[in-house]
């Protein structure tokens, strides 16, 4: 089989295991699946309880309930937030370009400076200023990222009263935006920054003793030249699926970075159901979390296979 | 630094030649290059070592080093004072005595995780590594979907059903956090299973599991060790990070719970930075510790391959 079919298959796995564990959960850890299907805080009359129960098909056998819910999901229909009396869909969409807004743009600033900023490192080890940017960074890398945006948050808005105390709101200027989102901005790009950092020092370490390197010294080459030309290229391609992997870390950080800041994106939502037990919300941002990880995986092998053309699908 | 350079481009050539004339059984061994760069590599890996081995003090001899009993009860919201070093929090409780005896916790935690870990990291990439075939596309299949599934999310969804004992947050995490020492160790494998000695021993009719267990196993265990350090780490965090979300086991007083509580529990309102600052601090700490210790490790190791 080709290297592209068994990728393929092994992703489509990945996406389908994935979902018929968000299946079983609810039906199979101990208590009543209607409860843990509903939500904790749904009080129902005996009634009404039946004939939700009969409206769910909880009653009908495993292998029918199991198509059901591919069925649903198909229909892109994750569930209703008794909680929130909203389609979990919805909320989830709603939040995410929240998320996305405060995840992705430091995504691509901090692996950018990571990477230049580790491989600078890498190469020039021994120097004094490197010293201290490693330990500050590997500092930052060893600190749960909600825990450095308590500290920022409790100085800088706290007790500085430069930035807003409490998350963003859709309805402010782009400017009131901004203000809103530099702190935690801030906060996931030293995250991501220090993490890519750690890696690229790594993997200029290794390639720099290698025959090639030695080759271009010998001809002659500028230090700089040898780096970012020959070095610095080699020791990009274990990032890139490192970064991909490191993709559902990153966007758990986002989390924890929002719920610091009470923002109203997914981590916010996904802590106020962890607090009135919301499962269908819980179960929904599961899914979704993992179909990006996913695609974000495929994307990485796509790009890799871009380029380091000794990988080549077929 | 001219001569620096010489150095390194001399030992590019002798990890060409090594690996030609080599089959892992040489002694000899090349001046081997320091991974931090002289000093700094036995300072960094001394800091660290120091720092984990401080650690393990305090949670071996938590009675004796913490001044009082973690829930006996003082006034509450004492700042940092000579009679309570590191104040108290909401209930009265002394926080330096928390800290110390959480430590038991946290560390077990840690350590319960990343031994699971490992342990089912090197199983997987023993076997797949090898029997190579149709064992290795399974097992490295499995391993390739584990790692795609964003493990955060998925505690924090099993977490929230069961309300789990702390014990069960780390074999959680340990069931999940296998992949990157199964891929390791099966590199390792796929090359020792040709060596010279293996062929030898299993021409001669030793069984599989005679092999893996006496002839690759222990030439592996140098890269499990770094691995094993740093799932620790991430194993930490990650209990840390769930702790802070309330989904930790309320009745036992890890880092994480306390700094879950300080949060919660108005103290980052009221400004009481002496109830999340010090758990936080620990944590940092004590994970810098074990990345420091892993990162020597794995450094020390590459440079010796190169070498060889």
């Amino acid at each position: 089989m080709s290297l592209a079919g068994k990728k393929a298959i092994r992703y489509i796995l990945a996406l389908f295991l994935i979902a018929s564990l968000n299946f079983a959960i609810p039906r199979l850890l101990p208590g009543d699946p209607l409860t843990n299907l509903l939500g904790e805080d749904v009080i129902l009359t005996e009634g009404s309880a039946q004939e939700l129960r009969l409206k769910m098909g909880l009653d009908q056998p495993w292998s029918y309930q199991y198509l059901e819910y591919w069925r649903s999901l198909m229909r892109l229909d994750l569930g209703y937030s008794f909680h929130l009396h909203r389609p979990v869909s919805g909320l989830i969409s709603d939040r995410m370009k929240w998320t996305l807004l405060l995840a992705v743009p430091p995504l691509i600033t901090g692996s950018i400076l990571g990477t230049i900023l580790g491989a600078l490192a890498g190469w020039r080890r021994s120097c004094r200023s490197q010293k201290v940017q490693t330990a500050l960074f590997l500092a930052i890398y060893c600190t749960p990222p909600y825990l450095l945006s308590l500290i920022v948050l409790y100085l800088f808005a706290f007790q500085l009263g430069l930035f807003p105390m409490k998350g963003f709101y859709s309805t402010g200027s782009i400017q009131d935006i901004v203000h809103h989102l530099f702190l935690p901005a801030l906060m996931m790009t030293l995250f991501t920054l220090s993490r890519n950092y750690m890696i690229m020092r790594g993997s200029v370490l290794q390639e720099k003793s290698s025959l090639y390197a030695a080759f271009a010294r010998a001809k002659g080459l500028y230090d700089k030249e040898i780096l970012f030309r020959h070095v610095f290229r080699n020791a990009l391609l274990p990032i890139i699926t490192l970064l991909a992997l490191d993709f559902g870390f990153i966007l758990s950080g986002a989390l924890f970075i929002e719920i610091v800041f009470s923002m109203n994106g997914m981590g916010s939502l996904i802590y106020d159901a962890l607090l009135s037990r919301d499962y269908p919300v819980l179960q929904g941002s599961f899914l979704i979390i993992t179909i990006m990880v996913v695609s974000a995986n495929l994307l990485a092998d796509l790009l890799y296979s871009r380029l380091d053309p000794r990988v080549r699908w077929q | 630094m001219p001569d620096r350079k010489a150095d390194s481009a001399a030992s590019g050539a002798v990890a060409i030649k090594g690996k030609k004339e080599c089959f892992g059984c040489c002694s000899r061994k090349a001046p081997r290059e320091r991974p931090w760069g002289g000093l700094e590599a036995g300072k960094a890996g001394s800091i660290g070592l120091s720092l984990f081995l401080a650690f393990l003090l305090m949670a071996a001899f938590s009675p004796l080093l913490a001044p009082f009993d973690p829930w006996l009860r003082f006034e509450p919201y004492l700042e940092p004072s000579w009679n309570h070093l590191l104040g108290t929090n909401d209930m009265g409780h002394d926080i330096l005595s928390e800290l110390i005896y959480g430590s038991r916790v946290s560390l077990s935690v840690g350590f319960g995780a990343a031994l699971m870990a490992t342990i089912i990291g090197t199983a997987v990439g023993l076997f797949s590594g090898y029997f190579k075939g149709t064992l290795d596309e399974i097992l490295m299949g499995a391993t390739d979907i584990f790692l795609m599934i964003p493990q955060i999310p998925l505690i924090i969804v099993l977490a929230a059903y069961l309300r789990p004992s702390f014990w069960l947050v780390a074999i959680l995490m340990g069931a999940l956090w296998w992949t990157s020492t199964a891929r390791v160790v099966r590199s390792k494998a796929l090359q020792i299973r040709e060596m010279g000695y293996v062929r030898a021993k299993r021409s001669l009719g030793f069984s599989h599991l005679n092999i893996i267990l006496s002839d690759i196993l222990p030439n592996i265990s140098h890269v499990l060790m770094p691995k094993f350090m740093l799932s620790i780490a991430s194993a930490m965090i990650a209990e840390a990070s769930i702790s802070f979300l309330g989904l930790g086991d309320a009745t036992m007083k890890s880092w994480g719970m306390m700094i879950n509580f300080a949060f919660s529990r108005g103290g980052f309102i009221n400004g009481y930075w002496w109830w999340y600052l010090f758990p936080g601090l620990f944590i940092t700490l004590f994970v810098l510790s074990v990345v420091l210790i892993g990162f020597v490790l794995e450094e020390n190791d590459e440079a010796n391959l190169r070498l060889e």
